[in-house]
Parts: structure tokens; C-alpha cells; sequence
């Protein structure tokens, strides 16, 4: 397979991805946020810190409100993760393989892209047609995975998808978990108190989550257990454990897969080697930056065995916009 | 219901299904026979399911715009253009005979120019050639063959003759939609195709695949052949693709091929570098290497023209191969037949006057009303003047740009070319078009079974070119001699 070929069809996993996670965690923030009791100080823009784009925000709009946040999420292109840039950037990424892939899979991504192209608009408007809208779109990509992991073979070009899949999930996990515990756990705010578990909670349901966590976990919704869970467990499959599980399967089909395959298992090291029993904060904040470089050096190493052209500089710089913001 | 009789209004000029008492060519009565049995809201129904297969299967072409690419459906018309084998057995000689002189010539202009030596082909005519490339000198690609794959151009006149419009030897396109009409056709009226009578076209991948195989430097079995695309945005991007995948090659942009310091051309693939045999490009020269010709190109090789002299890979078609995709070199094709194999051309040329000769040119300027005006270089229909269509301005305006450059025009009688019944709305009308078959040559010689069909939607109009609103059809080349369609 040609490297170019591989690049794009692990950038588009990578997208479509993306558009769901951001799809599924508006939605979630919008419930959990209805929640809240009067005067809690957590607001719209814990979005932007999970995403990482509270910079480009301020540049184009200034003071974080609703409705600005959620255009700006959802149907501003200038964004380059929001779902209409997500799922336009996985469009043109399929364009160059379609044969590679079962023949309705391009049909339903385009009617996808073209479905958030002509409601992307509206779709962020009020809190009704946007809940309406993302779901939709949830469910239009679950039944484009569907189609994947019953209709296609085990080869190659299915193991870079796994791979890009992978890779994005298990970076929008570990944001989300990041971002969250900043702001729940400090004690001296009493939110810990007031609403700590409805924001887990909300967390929970943003990662699709919560109810396997009360099967397997508990019923009663605790930090550390939460964050161990969303982390640690090796049968979640939105867990950042799991997701590395599922790269090393994919690169052990792949060839040459030495030094990614190590990087993968670096950091799975270092996330056996947490513990999560006695929670501090500053402790789980280094954790996951940490674990943030440990996923951009397995994007690395993926990149200069798989994708490299040395006389071309590196890749689609469109492409590193999320990545850079992951290192920031 | 009888679709001639009542509906379809012809005689414009000569008609490839229907002749001048309005009744079926012979090789045409089996379809005409068949349509009888269907009404006006079947015959819909079936253009509406054409359609549908059309977008479903994804055949697109990219129109250029202001408003960004578009992909855009393939315009298809449902009603078959018909030939007769024993026509067609004639033109498909006199394409081949076509397509050897001009090989010959386009090595021997890169080697010892005999056929300048010996004043047949003028010297000041290849010193004006833009497409010719000094750097293929003395070069000598496997066979002597330069021209391995070429799409020519036929139209038929009102008094039935058919001739060679143009030669496209540099990278011709259409092949994949004559491959796709087929399918689609068999898909909508399986009913004509229970007898073998229609000759199929779907062997095309396969010989394209055995011509780019004979020319590999390297002696094996299954040598790699990569096609090499200018990517998603051109407009032929769906039929490179195509073909990739029916023949089993790579299909690749520049940025994917390295070449090494000692001159062999790699792919960049994820098990690392895979040597490339053959590549069949579909960029222009100028793009192709920007080591060599355009320096700023995005598209082409680093490099590839080093490997390519040194003959350790194969390029089709070889660089320099459109130095006779002129339309100068045209007017002297039927000398270089007579030259290079000693015969008479089976196929007419259209009759041309070179603007380059001052004869020519007086007549040309005087005759504007009468005569199209084309610019050499040009492909696609554009820059060219149909004189007895264009305003006074236009005509004048054309007159300076052709004594201001009298080398880059040439002009020919306006053809009254044949046309054929198109469905429009719930009827037949007569729309003019031509054909595009594809011509192979590498050790062995192949055409096509017909080509591409092409047809100007507009109704009068005589550019088919799909950038400027063409359509197409099907294209069969029938056994009259035994007709057995079923009723």
C-alpha cells in the first residue's frame, strides 16, 4: 500500500472520529450543564478547554457565550475541529481511496458531510434542533463504523483505520478526563459536594459511558473510580487502556511496526504504573500530559514509519492543528 | 410505439441509425424493432433508472468553476450509436495503420529525421512545435513506440465518409466511460443483449495492462506498473482510478515516487520502497519532471527523466510522444503514412490549410464564414472559431490573432457532422457526434470494439467535449449479416 494511501485513510478515521466525540460531548455538556445547581461557577467554555481551541475562540469571537461556542464548535470551518471541518476533512481523505472500501461506504460519508454541510447552521442554533441535530449525526457515523466491522476485511487498509480511530478516541478520552478533574477536584470549592457527581456523570454519558460503569463499577459515581475507569479499564473500549490495546492489535498486522509498537507499549507502561486509589490533582494533571506525549509519540512514530516523505516536509499541515494543540 | 414516424424529426445531415426514408439502417432494425414495444413512460423509466446506476456507481467527471470543483454526473443518453462489423473491421485497420506511421515518425524525429532529410515533413514545422522535447532526443523506448495508448478522433460527414478529426497522443481520456456506458446498457436492456451480436468492450483493461507489461526494462512476470495522476481534483481523476483498479496497478501522485541517485524509480509504500517498472502517466509533459521541464511543478517526479533515459523504466506515454498531437503535423499525416509504410492511408483526413503557407492563409482569411478555425496546441474544443456560427467581431477578432501568429492556426471546411437519435423529454431528436476509439501499441497492435461515443446535448451544436456539456453513448459495433435479436 502506498504510504500517502495509508496517511489518508488513517486521518480519516482520525475525522470521523472527531466528529462524533465532538458531537457526543456537546451533547453531554449541554445535559449535564441543565443540571447544575443556580450560581455554579463551570461554564460553556470547559468545551473549549477540552478541545483545546480556547485560544482560536477568543481570536474570532472574544467572550466565551452559548450560542458563539456552539457555532463555533459545530459549523465554523475556520475551526478546524468542528464537526463541519471534521467530517469535510474526512470527506476529501476518502475521495483518494474509495475503492478501498465497501462500495456504500463513500456514498453514506458524502451524504453524511452533506447532511452537516445543510444543517450544521440551524443545527447550532437553539438547544432543541442542535440535541436533535448531533445525534443524528452520532448515529449516521455509528452506522458508517457498522458497515466497516461487518463488511471488510481484516487487511491492511482496515488496520490504519483502527489505528487513526484509536488514536483520536483515546485522545479526546484522556482531554476530557483532564479537563473535568480540574474542575471538580480541588476541594476548597464545594463543588466536589454540590455537583461533582452529576458532572462525572455527565462525563460518563459524553463517552457513552455510564451505564456500563454501573454495571461493572458501582452505582455510586466516585472521582477516583471514574477516572480509573475511563482510564484503566481494559474492557471499556473508549478507555485510553483499551484504545492502545486496540493499536498494538492493528500494528501487529502491519509491517515494520517495531518502533510504534514500542511506543504503544511505553505507554501503556506508564499508565499500568498510575494509581489512582489516593486521588491528588496535581499528581493526575502531570499523569495525563504525560499521557498526552506518550499518544503524540505514538502518532510520531506511526508517521515516520508509515507516512514519511523526507524530501517533502512532513505532512498535511492541516492535518497537525489538533495534534499541536494536544501538545500545547 | 413507432418512435421514427411519429416523433423524430432528422435529415439535418447523415444519420448513424436512420436513413433518408426515415427507416432503420439495417444494423439499427433490431433496436428500432425492440423500442417499438415500449411506450414513452417505459422508455423514462429506463433513462431514470441510467440515472440512478450513473450516481450510484459514482461516475463523475470534475468541472472546473468558479464556485470551487464540481463533481458532475456523466450526461448519458440511453439510445445506442450503432456500427456494422464490416464498416468498423475498415476503420479499425485504418487506425492502426494511423497510429504505426505516426510511431515511426515520432522516433524518427527524436533519432535521424529522415523524413525531414528526404523533404517530406519541413524543418520550420518542428522548429515551430511546441511539443517537441529536446531532451528525448536520441532516445529509443522499447518497440520504437512513443505512442502507446491514443484516443483519435472520428466524425462522419453528410455524405456518409468518415474521417480522422484529430490524434490525441498525449494523455487521452474517455476510455473508462466507454467501459461504464457498457454496464449500464446491459443493466437497462439485458433483452438486446441475449445474442452475442453486440461485441463486447470489456476487454480493454486487460490489453492496457499486456501493453504497459511488454514494456517493462526488467524481465519479469508480474511487473509494477503504477498510474500516475495529477490527483483528486483533475477531471479525469474517476477514470485514472479505474483503471488503476482494473488493472491491479498503483494508482499514485508525484509526491509518492522517489528516485534514487542512481536513476531508479521507487514508490513510497508502507513496507518501505517498491522499484516501479512502468508508469503510466496521466500529466502532461511539461509537468512531468521539474528537474527537467517545469521546474516549479507540484505534480510531476524529481528525476524521472534521468530513469526514464537510462531505460530503466518505461513511461506511457513517453515523453515527447505529442510532438505529432499537432494539429500542423496533422495536414502531413497522410504523407507520413505513405513515407513510413509505403501505402495509402485507409482513413481520410479532413482537408486542411495551414495557416503557416501563405496560400493557405489568404484563402483562410477570405473564407472565415466557411471554414473552423482551430489553434494547433489546443485540445478540449477550446480557442477555436466554427466560421459560420461566429458574429462578424468574433470572426475579425479571430483574423488578427491568426495573422499575428500564423503558425499556431489551421483551418478546415466546416463538416456537416452525423448525428443520431437522442432521448429528449418523451422523444427522439437528432443531436450531432462523433467517436473517440482507443488505439494500443506496443509489441502488438489493438483497438477498441467502437469507443467512446460523444454527443452534443444542445440541439445544432457541434461541440461534444464533456467540459463543455457533452454527453455519450453506447457504442456497438453489431454483426448484420446475422441479426437475431429477440423480439
Amino acid at each position: 500500500m502506498l504510504s500517502r494511501v495509508a496517511e489518508n485513510l488513517y486521518w480519516m478515521a482520525r475525522y470521523l472520529e472527531r466528529t462524533e466525540d465532538m458531537a457526543r460531548l456537546i451533547n453531554a455538556t449541554t445535559l449535564m450543564l441543565l443540571d447544575l445547581p443556580p450560581g455554579a461557577y463551570f461554564g460553556w467554555d470547559i468545551l473549549l478547554q477540552v478541545t483545546g481551541d480556547a485560544k482560536l475562540y477568543d481570536a474570532l469571537y472574544g467572550a466565551p457565550e452559548e450560542s458563539r461556542i456552539m457555532r463555533f464548535l459545530i459549523a465554523d470551518e475556520r475551526n478546524p475541529n468542528s464537526v463541519m471541518s471534521a467530517i469535510h476533512q474526512a470527506r476529501e481523505n476518502c475521495r483518494t481511496f474509495r475503492d478501498l472500501l465497501p462500495g456504500e461506504f463513500w456514498e453514506r460519508l458524502n451524504m453524511l458531510f452533506i447532511y452537516v454541510r445543510e444543517n450544521a447552521g440551524s443545527g447550532s442554533e437553539s438547544r432543541h434542533a442542535r440535541y436533535a441535530f448531533l445525534n443524528e449525526v452520532i448515529s449516521r457515523r455509528h452506522a458508517l463504523v457498522g458497515l466497516l466491522i461487518s463488511s471488510m476485511s481484516q487487511d491492511n487498509v482496515y488496520q490504519f483505520i483502527k489505528l487513526g480511530r484509536n488514536m483520536e478516541r483515546a485522545d479526546m478520552t484522556t482531554r476530557i478526563v483532564d479537563v473535568t478533574s480540574a474542575v471538580i477536584l480541588p476541594q476548597d470549592q464545594g463543588l466536589q459536594k454540590t455537583a461533582g457527581s452529576s458532572l462525572w456523570i455527565g462525563v460518563l454519558k459524553s463517552l457513552s459511558a455510564f451505564e456500563m460503569y454501573r454495571r461493572h463499577i458501582s452505582v455510586q459515581i466516585r472521582s477516583n473510580q471514574v477516572v480509573d475507569y475511563l482510564l484503566k479499564d481494559g474492557k471499556f473500549p473508549r478507555s485510553m487502556k483499551y484504545c492502545l490495546g486496540e493499536m498494538e492489535v492493528a500494528l501487529a498486522y502491519l509491517p515494520n511496526a517495531g518502533t510504534p509498537a514500542e511506543a504503544v507499549r511505553r505507554a501503556r507502561r506508564r499508565l499500568d504504573n498510575l494509581k489512582l486509589g489516593n486521588l491528588r490533582p496535581d499528581l493526575l494533571h502531570e499523569y495525563l500530559d504525560q499521557a498526552q506525549k506518550d499518544l503524540a509519540m505514538v502518532h510520531r512514530t506511526v508517521q515516520s514509519t508509515y507516512f514519511a516523505r523526507e524530501d517533502m516536509g512532513l505532512e498535511n499541515p492541516a492535518n497537525n492543528l489538533h495534534l499541536r494543540a494536544a501538545q500545547a | 410505439m413507432d418512435w421514427l414516424s411519429t416523433h423524430y424529426q432528422q435529415q439535418i445531415t447523415y444519420d448513424e441509425l436512420v436513413d433518408a426514408q426515415a427507416h432503420p439502417r439495417t444494423a439499427a432494425e433490431p433496436l428500432f424493432n425492440y423500442l417499438s414495444t415500449l411506450d414513452s413512460a417505459e422508455l423514462q423509466a429506463r433513462r431514470q433508472a441510467a440515472d440512478a446506476s450513473i450516481l450510484a456507481m459514482g461516475i463523475t467527471f470534475t468541472v472546473y468553476s468558479e464556485a470551487g470543483n464540481i463533481d458532475r454526473a456523466w450526461p448519458f443518453d440511453i439510445i445506442p450509436r450503432i456500427l456494422s462489423v464490416k464498416e468498423w473491421t475498415r476503420i479499425e485497420e485504418g487506425l492502426k495503420q494511423r497510429l504505426q506511421a505516426l510511431n515511426l515518425f515520432i522516433d524518427d524525429l527524436y533519432n535521424e529525421q529522415h523524413i525531414i532529410a528526404d523533404g517530406i515533413f519541413p524543418a520550420e514545422v518542428l522548429a515551430g512545435s511546441r511539443n517537441f522535447r529536446a531532451a528525448c532526443q536520441g532516445i529509443h523506448p522499447p518497440f520504437g513506440v512513443w505512442a502507446h495508448v491514443c484516443g483519435s478522433d472520428l466524425v462522419r460527414d453528410a455524405d456518409g465518409t468518415v474521417y480522422v478529426l484529430e490524434d490525441n497522443l498525449r494523455v487521452p481520456s474517455g476510455v473508462s466511460y466507454m467501459l461504464e456506458n457498457r454496464q449500464i446498457m446491459k443493466r437497462l436492456f439485458p433483452e438486446l443483449f441475449k445474442s452475442s451480436i453486440i461485441r463486447p468492450v470489456d476487454d480493454y483493461p486487460n490489453r492496457l495492462y499486456e501493453t504497459l507489461a511488454a514494456l517493462s526494462p526488467r524481465p519479469i512476470e508480474k511487473p509494477v506498473i503504477a498510474v500516475l495522476t495529477p490527483g483528486i481534483y483533475n477531471s479525469a481523476y474517476f477514470e485514472h482510478s479505474y483503471l488503476a483498479q482494473q488493472m491491479g496497478a498503483y494508482l499514485a501522485e508525484g509526491a509518492d515516487f522517489y528516485v534514487s541517485g542512481d536513476d531508479i524509480v521507487y514508490l513510497r509504500t508502507i513496507s518501505g520502497l517498491q522499484r516501479v517498472d512502468v508508469i503510466y502517466r496521466r500529466i502532461d509533459d511539461d509537468y512531468l519532471d521539474p528537474e527537467v521541464f517545469f521546474p516549479d511543478s507540484a505534480l510531476g517526479i524529481n528525476g524521472l527523466m534521468r530513469a526514464w533515459r537510462r531505460g530503466t523504466v518505461a513511461i506511457a506515454n513517453a515523453p515527447g510522444a505529442g510532438v505529432a498531437d499537432d494539429k500542423v503535423v496533422y495536414a502531413f499525416v497522410p504523407e507520413i503514412i505513405r513515407y513510413y509504410l509505403d501505402a495509402d492511408p485507409i482513413l481520410p483526413n479532413v482537408p486542411t490549410y495551414l495557416c503557416m503557407r501563405d496560400a493557405d492563409l489568404d484563402y483562410v482569411l477570405e473564407h472565415l464564414d466557411e471554414l473552423v478555425v482551430k489553434p494547433a496546441n489546443e485540445s478540449g474544443g477550446y480557442g477555436m472559431l466554427i466560421g459560420p456560427r461566429a458574429s462578424a467581431d468574433e470572426r475579425a477578432r479571430f483574423a488578427e490573432l491568426i495573422r499575428a501568429n500564423p503558425r499556431n492556426y489551421i483551418a478546415q471546411p466546416t463538416l456537416n457532422i452525423s448525428t443520431a437519435p437522442t432521448l429528449v423529454g418523451d422523444h427522439l431528436e437528432a443531436r450531432h457526434l462523433d467517436l473517440r476509439p482507443f488505439i494500443l501499441q506496443a509489441d502488438k497492435l489493438y483497438v477498441t470494439t467502437g469507443g467512446l461515443t460523444r454527443v452534443a446535448m444542445t440541439p445544432g451544436s457541434l461541440v461534444v467535449n464533456s467540459s463543455q456539456g457533452g454527453g455519450s453513448k453506447d457504442t456497438w459495433i453489431v454483426d448484420e449479416e446475422a441479426p437475431c435479436f429477440p423480439e
